[in-house]
């Protein structure tokens, strides 16, 4: 998501970092996803759920990403609900095939969006 | 023949055609194509495109109704081929009627490796579609290029063979094969034996708070290769999901070993587990499933990847070709 300004941060570990975006209701993350810190950003995004409208992320700025960390995100999705989506933007490639690959590329919940990673 | 082509394989048939050069390839594919056309049944066809090609000429505009397929290109990692007609089924059993295929994975051409994969790839054929599919697969093997052993092998891993110069018709189609192994050891843990690592190989014990590490031995092993970015991502990609199944179900460690052979660069993961369902790197994940996910991605993203279930533990050797 070219264009978005960074908020605060609403989650911190070692590796990622996720911020608000401004315009609100959205997240940045930066950092890597992956199996240690897949269940504490799940249970984080799911506080994240129970506002209104689609939740949008940001992902451009992720460097790693497994499929623990894919799944974090899969399980926030379909905890959604009430129609609400995880929109996902900025994939970087090998997460984007990845992710079709496992079989999570095609989920109601969960949207792919084909826009291109942000330049640095 | 079109009664007795849609009544001959209610069920599952998994034959090797054994054929002397590629003339007798095109004799005796084209007949069982043509049966199958006749009795309406969906064809797909997965050989070399050089083979494509001369069958497209013998069936002329039948060939519009086949489905071609290069497999080079499909099965260059053979363990890819069992998804390729998992969804062949899936789309033609929706239909509901009976269907074929030609699935020739062994070429002159396979590496010692290769071959192997291939070898194991057809025998899990025989677990990975259900006896109830109503799919007849004929698997051809020239005995022109193809070694004594590699035919040998051939006989072992198909319930059905045909040989001599018959067509495969259902009139007179394949019989049965006494040295077929059995759907059970088709299923049966994979050991055949691997080359050991090179003496002096790069080799690091992990647990999971190594993890990283594991990456970042691969993708300097990778860079120093000479790979591409994105295969070094790949393979980076494929490692690090191998290690983690290690930790989380092989025993909490494993053995992560690194060396170049032949212009390829090998990764390789032990650990004390043992890999116990056969299909578990080619069953296309289900999104709802919590299905182990790792070694199907392995094999999505590398060229060619070797599971052994040893009685000291598991190996996955992750092979990117330079």
């Amino acid at each position: 998501m070219a264009g978005w300004l960074e908020g605060e941060p609403m989650y911190a570990d070692k590796q990622l970092v996720i911020r608000h975006t401004v315009p609100a209701g959205g997240l940045s993350f930066s950092g890597i996803l992956d199996i240690f810190n897949a269940d504490s950003v799940a249970s984080c995004l799911s506080s994240q759920l129970d506002g209104q409208g689609d939740l949008h992320i940001d992902l451009s700025k992720v460097e790693f990403c497994d499929v623990s960390g894919i799944r974090a995100l899969v399980s926030a999705a379909e905890t959604a609900g009430d129609g609400r989506r995880l929109v996902l933007h900025g994939l970087p490639p090998l997460l984007a095939r990845v992710m079709t690959l496992v079989g999570w590329g095609d989920l109601p919940t969960l949207s792919l969006c084909g826009c291109s990673a942000e330049q640095p | 023949m079109s009664d007795q082509a849609t009544h001959s394989h209610a069920g599952y048939r998994h034959d090797a055609l054994l054929y002397a050069g590629t003339a007798e390839f095109v004799s005796r594919t084209s007949p069982f194509i043509r049966g199958g056309l006749a009795a309406g049944e969906p064809v797909m066809v997965a050989t070399s495109a050089h083979k494509i090609e001369l069958l497209r000429s013998e069936l002329g505009h039948e060939a519009q109704q086949v489905v071609f397929a290069d497999m080079a290109q499909v099965g260059a990692n053979p363990a890819r081929i069992i998804p390729f007609w998992s969804e062949f089924v899936d789309r033609s059993a929706a239909a509901g009627r009976s269907f074929r295929g030609i699935g020739e994975p062994i070429w002159a051409g396979r590496s010692a490796a290769e071959l192997v994969e291939c070898q194991r790839h057809e025998s899990l054929l025989n677990v990975a579609v259900s006896q109830e599919t109503p799919m007849w697969l004929l698997c051809p093997y020239d005995t022109e290029v193809l070694e004594p052993d590699v035919i040998r092998e051939a006989l072992r891993s198909h319930p059905f063979v045909t040989e001599g110069s018959r067509p495969a018709t259902a009139a007179q189609g394949p019989q049965r094969n006494d040295l077929f192994r059995g759907i059970d050891a088709s299923a049966a843990p994979f050991d055949a034996p691997l080359a050991p690592p090179p003496s002096g190989c790069h080799e690091f014990e992990f647990g999971m708070g190594a993890i990283t590490t594991v990456r970042e031995i691969v993708a300097a092993s990778a860079y120093a290769a000479g790979l591409g970015a994105a295969r070094a991502a790949d393979l980076v990609q494929a490692a690090h999901e191998v290690a983690v199944n290690s930790v989380r179900h092989g025993g909490g460690r494993g053995v992560l070993r690194v060396w170049r052979d032949a212009g390829a660069l090998i990764c390789e993961v032990t650990d004390q587990g043992r890999i116990t369902e056969p299909l578990v790197d080619r069953q296309r994940p289900d999104a709802r499933a919590a299905t182990r996910r790792g070694l199907w991605l392995a094999n999505q993203l590398c060229d060619l990847v070797q599971i052994r279930s040893l009685r000291s533990g598991s190996v996955v050797r992750l092979v990117m070709n330079g």
